[in-house]
């Protein structure tokens, strides 16, 4: 997934760059007051671990190979993603730098959709999932499984909207070819982040976080609205719906007009350039999940009012 | 053995490196001075040509596989400017003292902070490697060796013990290292001398020339 020199164009790099650059900025500054001098063998072997096992690739299908990125099992292992921002963005560097694996250029992008995208995901999925799957330490490695292939694919959505941005490939070719390879390899990075949990529960748990604690009432439902908009969307029929049914049985389908023009680039539950692909039902899906749910939150906290103390 | 510094050698690579990154594509003749730069570089830190040919070759092969869907015109400049960039960082490599990895690495300029997980990335993987060399000689005296070698790599409990045997030593050897008097960064000498420093102003101004004419004269 390492976006070579000349594929992303100016105006990406420096954008990916800048927001890489301020994320270490504040992963510095918050990682400086949660690990100390006691912590530094663990930050550095865990970087240099990732850094070995990116270059283990394992084969997926169709001749392709994909390799751990290791965003999720580094951010477990660490306990705190700002300290898992850094030790990937370590690794991106020295791999940049030293082995022109990932271009000088894009390497702004790399920190962006590995280190941050890879990571933050991961992270974010985490809890909840650990929550949605009892809630023991004995479910973290299932829990980070999951998390981390999810979160491989969603940064190689990253990787194609920037080469579609940039020009160098369209969104309608990068998005399923980058995703369907990704769901394969996140498969990969998922049995072996889950693999290496199991083993460290077992000979070391004091390495890896406990219990999780009460999850908040929201995140269940947002999960579960995230998973059927984002995944079994996938599988929607495209047979028409009951009144298209009906109105093309009874020949009133061509009654059909528009008055007013809607210029949503997610017209008809897909997004514009992916009409034919089912990914974009997907991601149609899920933003406008994202969407309902910030209105809902939004008016929700303008209406209700605050409980009395 | 050059007798050059490691972080000098570093940056001058550094430099070259990052003035290709930019340069125009399809800019051929800048890009072939950049080459001919690179093989003076190489040859001035008297890389070992078979290994450096050796390992060239290997990473062409992934290079191929990533920059041939750009259509042949393309991917071309890109395959050259990316194999240049191979033939300078792998000379810098191959040419590095024993255990210097780490020192190599705080030649980086980056923030402090950044600078202290790298010079400990550095130093660990050497820890890394010498440990999958210990499990490798032991799986192979447990006759778990042949085609299917590498399924002992994707084995998670085996990379879960790599981990933890890697940590126990990285836990060691930073224990002594605070007993040495270790506060956050080795006693190495980064910084340049004028010399060095007048060489690498020179450095960066022939390569922003380069990567900027480049552009007006592709």
């Amino acid at each position: 997934m390492h976006i070579p020199d000349g594929f992303l164009s100016p105006p990406v790099a420096i954008a990916t760059g800048i927001a890489s650059a301020a994320v270490i900025a504040v992963a510095l500054n918050r990682t400086r007051a949660s690990l100390g001098l006691r912590q530094a063998p663990i930050m550095g072997l865990t970087t240099a671990f990732v850094f070995a096992a990116q270059m283990i690739n394992f084969p997926v299908a169709g001749g392709t190979s994909g390799h751990l990125l290791g965003g999720a099992l580094a951010s477990v292992v660490l306990g705190s993603p700002w300290a898992a921002t850094l030790a990937m963005s370590t690794v991106f560097i020295i791999q940049s730098v030293l082995f022109a694996d990932g271009g000088i250029t894009a390497l702004g992008a790399n920190i962006f959709n590995m280190g941050l995208v890879g990571i933050w995901v991961g992270w974010w999925l985490l809890q909840p999932l650990q929550q949605l799957l009892g809630g023991s330490r004995n479910r973290l490695p299932l829990a980070a499984g999951i998390a981390a292939g999810l979160s491989v694919v969603a940064a190689s959505i990253c990787v194609a909207i920037e080469l579609a941005i940039s020009g160098t490939v369209g969104l309608n070719i990068a998005l399923p070819g980058m995703v369907g390879v990704h769901i394969l390899i996140g498969i990969g990075e998922g049995v072996i982040t889950g693999g290496v949990l199991t083993y460290l529960v077992k000979v070391r748990p004091d390495l890896l976080p406990g219990q999780q604690p009460q999850l908040q009432k929201w995140v269940v439902p947002v999960i579960g609205v995230l998973l059927i908009s984002g995944v079994l969307s996938l599988f929607a029929s495209s047979w028409p719906d009951g009144l298209e049914a009906v109105a093309e049985k009874y020949g009133f389908k061509d009654k059909e007009a528009v008055a007013i023009e809607n210029p949503t680039p997610l017209a008809n539950y897909t997004v514009k350039g992916l009409e034919e692909q089912p990914i974009g039902t997907s991601i149609a899906g899920l933003l406008g999940s994202a969407f309902s749910f910030g209105a809902a939150f939004g008016i929700a906290q303008l209406v209700v009012k605050p409980k009395d103390v | 053995m050059s007798k050059l510094s490691i972080p000098f050698r570093l940056r001058v690579s550094l430099i070259i490196v990052i003035g290709m990154g930019f340069l125009k594509t399809g800019a051929w003749l800048w890009l072939g001075i950049y080459g001919a730069i690179a093989l003076f570089w190489s040859f001035r830190l008297r890389a070992p040509v078979r290994t450096l040919a050796q390992l060239l070759g290997a990473e062409l092969l992934f290079l191929f596989l990533l920059v041939l869907p750009q259509g042949w015109e393309r991917a071309s400049f890109l395959l050259l400017r990316s194999l240049i960039c191979l033939l300078i960082m792998n000379s810098f490599l191959l040419t590095l003292p024993p255990h210097s990895f780490g020192i190599a690495l705080k030649g980086l300029p980056l923030p402090a902070g950044l600078q202290e997980i790298v010079l400990l990335t550095g130093q660990y993987l050497e820890i890394l490697l010498a440990e999958v060399n210990r499990m490798k000689i032991s799986a192979q005296l447990r006759g778990l060796s042949g085609t299917g070698g590498w399924l002992r790599y994707a084995s998670a409990s085996m990379i879960g013990a790599l981990y933890l045997r890697s940590l126990d030593r990285a836990e060691r050897v930073h224990a002594a290292m605070l007993i040495r008097g270790y506060q956050g960064s080795l006693p190495s000498d980064s910084k340049s001398t004028p010399k060095e420093r007048l060489w690498l102003t020179l450095a960066i101004l022939i390569v922003a020339g380069l990567t900027i004419a480049s552009y007006g004269y592709a």
